[in-house]
């Protein structure tokens, strides 16, 4: 899991900036590794004019906050992925001394606005010799627009579960297949039904059979309050390689950022990613009626880990439609 | 035909390539890049003293605009009357070698209900009466090819602003006169490509902008159009002018209505620019193939060896490691498609290609998966361009090619009454056109690469607003 440590919050209204700074293992070479309470150089990003299309100007501070002279100054600058950055590396003349601040700007090239909700992360790195001796820092900024989907069912986008009787609905992965909802009830899994796992308790969706019940991850961003030690989702992988990350975003404008993933729903290993399995129920609906009886259709649990000491306010799902999650809960 | 300048050798098929010359011309750094990238170089002529560039510089505010068309055959014709009904504008003065075609235009736009245009015609240099008036803004150019430069450059140094036909010009040398007479007049030109105001397109733009795409890689497009009725038409083309251009140049002509789309979507000149070109054709079977079934013996087309490829193909590399591919093919058996195709490390948008209303498909991670295609209705829908949105109604009404020519002249009016910067200016066009004479380069050489010149002498650096603009009004019509 990655951390980071917020410098500035400006509120999580409509328009939200938060600003996180990260620092780099020290480099080879790049002089002794500074004591854990010694001051780290600092890396801010300004605030993005997101009012495209527009090419808006960017600067990127850093200061010198080491006990040495700081040379060989490069920054780095992107945008979200796809966004044209001017320039993306410079060089910063002259050395800079203990308490010094310089800076660097960029200009970027803006779309239009989106509607409903978007988040525009902008990272900043800075390359160095001297300074704190940890050789580079860096910084993000992420600005958000819009408000997240109210819970995980404002953002159900697939048809994961049928009834035997009528399959045709179903299209869990992408091949016109689906659970059960009898085999699932026969494992424990009913709607609305309390699902414990990994600690947390997660419910199992509350609508009918052949309704969209699951979320196929798109990078959606969902509304979620509480405080714990991880988030659990519940679901399982279609194809292969159902793995991303999930961004856990808090009321102070910090975020944690975890990766995990799921066992395929019948042919991998019950613990492939470090998954825990939960249900398997037999056989699965086809678009032709209930078949493969004898093999495994499964649901499983993952976590990422929490900033314990904090609210949660959003998680940003992984963007992957291969990670199907029929819900998600904060556990202890 | 009188009048028709000669075409200069580099693009007559088996012309002497004036490798010698230019590499005598070529600087350091155009050796070094040649010698790298085992490229032909291509001069890059230093600015005039005194010359400044054209970036971002505005319109001077137009209260209204005066258009003066010249060349008035079967694209001047439509688009004459269509610059007379934008709100706002006005065809002060029409003009072709033959003065029946001026009148007739003039009659037309009368009916519409406009005041009448002056008249020009009778010779060649009818439009350089015509560029003596005081009340022409703007010089409008729909005449054969070889005739652009030329008009083009006396509208620049009249002090006109030019919007023309494409190719702008088909010299090297040419395009940088362009360039610089711009630069020196203060005028702006536009190269008059419509389809990058097509509605996908510049969808297209908006979603690779937006990042929809991830980091864009590469891109097609074309003028891929069954011509060949046409270019044996004996009315259509005045003096089958188009087919002639086949029987004395192997060239990619017309490539720019795919090219500009994908250019504008990679932001070339803005961020990005187009560094080499390699070309390649097929045999040139088509045109002879038609003639043979279709047309009679007594034809004077008879005569007439075609020597042009039928497919010829130009891949672009640019500065950031993106490839274009860029199709010309108007001599084949063929629907018709501009190709329009983008594609990034997240996804892919292809035209000509679904089943949609909009004619298009997409497959854009993390939105989908599972290897199919997908229509592009909703995603048209949500990046449609505000010029669609604002005056797609009346584009349908009004303009030809489904509307794209009412948005480029309702756009460049609006340009010139607000003063505005142009969504098209000088470098692109003649970074546009540059595979015209290019492609002849490198086919002579056997498909070599050839440099593609910096048209903004280094500028290309600079993320500038292009087409994908800010939503404006067009100021209100006293």
């Amino acid at each position: 899991m990655r951390t980071a440590r917020p410098l500035r919050f400006l509120g999580a209204t409509a328009l939200a900036t938060l600003v996180m700074i990260t620092f780099a293992p020290v480099a080879a070479g790049a002089g002794p590794a500074p004591e854990p309470s010694a001051p780290r150089t600092e890396v801010s990003v300004s605030s993005v004019d997101l009012d495209g299309p527009a090419v808006s100007t960017v600067k990127v501070t850093v200061k010198n906050t080491g006990p040495q002279r700081m040379r060989s100054l490069k920054v780095s600058f992107a945008g979200p992925v796809g966004w044209a950055v001017q320039p993306a590396l410079t060089s910063v003349p002259g050395t800079f001394g203990v308490g010094a601040t310089t800076a660097a700007e960029f200009r970027v090239q803006v779309p239009g606005k989106r509607e409903g909700f978007t988040l525009r992360t902008f990272t900043a790195t800075a390359t160095y010799a001297g300074g704190d001796g940890a050789g580079s820092a860096t910084a993000t900024r992420t600005e958000t627009n819009g408000a997240p989907l109210a819970n995980l069912a404002a953002a159900y986008n697939n048809v994961g579960i049928t009834d035997e009787g009528e399959t045709g609905p179903g299209d869990y992965d992408g091949e016109g297949n689906s659970f059960s909802a009898q085999k699932l009830a026969a494992a424990g899994l009913e709607p609305s039904g309390r699902v414990e796992a990994l600690g947390a308790e997660l419910e199992w969706p509350g609508v009918a059979p052949g309704a969209k019940d699951n979320v196929a991850g798109a990078g959606q961003a969902i509304a979620l309050s509480g405080r714990g030690g991880k988030l659990v989702f519940l679901g399982s992988g279609v194809t292969g390689g159902a793995t991303g990350t999930a961004t856990v975003y808090y009321t102070d404008g910090s975020s944690t950022s975890g990766s995990f993933g799921f066992p395929n729903w019948s042919f991998d290993p019950a613990d492939a990613h470090g998954a825990t399995l939960v249900a398997s129920t037999d056989g699965r609906n086809r678009p032709d009626g209930y078949g493969n009886a004898g093999i495994a259709y499964r649901v499983f649990a993952h976590s990422v880990a929490l900033d314990a000491t904090k609210q949660v306010e959003f998680v940003v799902l992984p963007s992957n439609r291969n990670v199907h999650i029929f819900d998600m809960a904060i556990a202890s | 035909m009188p009048g028709i300048p000669a075409v200069s050798r580099r693009l007559l098929l088996g012309g002497a390539l004036a490798t010698g010359a230019v590499a005598v011309g070529a600087g350091p750094a155009q050796a070094k890049s040649a010698a790298q990238g085992s490229a032909l170089p291509s001069p890059s002529p230093r600015r005039g003293k005194g010359q400044r560039p054209m970036f971002d510089v505005p319109f001077d505010i137009h209260e209204t605009v005066r258009v003066g068309v010249i060349g008035i055959g079967n694209r001047g014709s439509g688009m004459g009357e269509g610059w007379a009904v934008v709100p706002g504008c006005r065809v002060t003065a029409v003009c072709d070698i033959r003065e029946s075609r001026a009148k007739a235009l003039a009659d037309r736009i009368v009916a519409l209900g406009k005041p009448r245009p002056a008249e020009y015609g009778g010779s060649t240099d009818a439009y350089t009466t015509m560029l003596k008036r005081d009340d022409i803004d703007l010089v409008y150019i729909a005449t054969p090819w070889e005739f652009h430069h030329r008009q083009s450059r006396d509208a620049l140094l009249a002090g006109k602003h030019v919007v023309v036909e494409l190719p702008v010009a088909t010299e090297l040398d040419e395009l940088w006169d362009l360039v610089d007479t711009s630069e020196r007049t203060r005028r702006h030109l536009m190269l008059s490509e419509n389809c990058s105001y097509g509605r996908n397109e510049l969808a297209m733009l908006k979603m690779a902008h937006e990042g929809l795409f991830g980091d864009v890689t590469n891109g097609h497009g074309g003028y891929l159009h069954d011509l060949r009725d046409l270019l044996f038409s004996d009315t259509y083309y005045t003096d089958s002018w188009r087919r002639k251009w086949h029987t004395r140049s192997t060239a990619s002509f017309y490539a720019m209505h795919g090219l500009a789309p994908v250019a504008a979507a990679m932001d070339i000149n803005r961020g990005d620019r187009m560094t080499v070109l390699r070309a390649t054709a097929t045999e040139p079977k088509g045109l002879a193939d038609y003639r043979e079934r279709f047309i009679d013996r007594s034809h004077p087309s008879w005569k007439e060896t075609y020597v042009n490829g039928d497919l010829v193909t130009c891949l672009i590399d640019t500065a950031k490691g993106r490839v274009i591919r860029a199709e010309h093919d108007v001599s084949s058996p063929r629907p018709y498609s501009r190709i329009n195709s983008l594609a990034g490390s997240r996804g892919i948008f292809e035209d000509y290609a679904g089943t949609s209303s909009t004619g298009g498909r997409i497959y854009v991670e993390p939105d989908h998966s599972g290897h199919s295609w997908r229509d592009f209705d909703s995603y048209r829908k949500e990046f449609d361009h505000w010029l669609w949105r604002k005056i797609g109604d009346d584009a349908a009404n009004n303009g030809g090619h489904g509307g794209m020519d009412y948005v480029l002249q309702w756009r460049t009016v609006q340009l010139m009454r607000a003063g505005l910067v142009p969504d098209i200016d000088v470098y692109d066009s003649a970074a546009w056109c540059s595979p015209v004479p290019l492609s002849v380069k490198s086919l002579a050489a056997g498909g070599r690469p050839v440099e593609i010149p910096d048209f903004t002498r280094g500028s290309w650096v600079n993320l500038r607003m292009g087409l994908d603009s800010r939503e404006t009004d067009m100021p209100p019509v006293a």
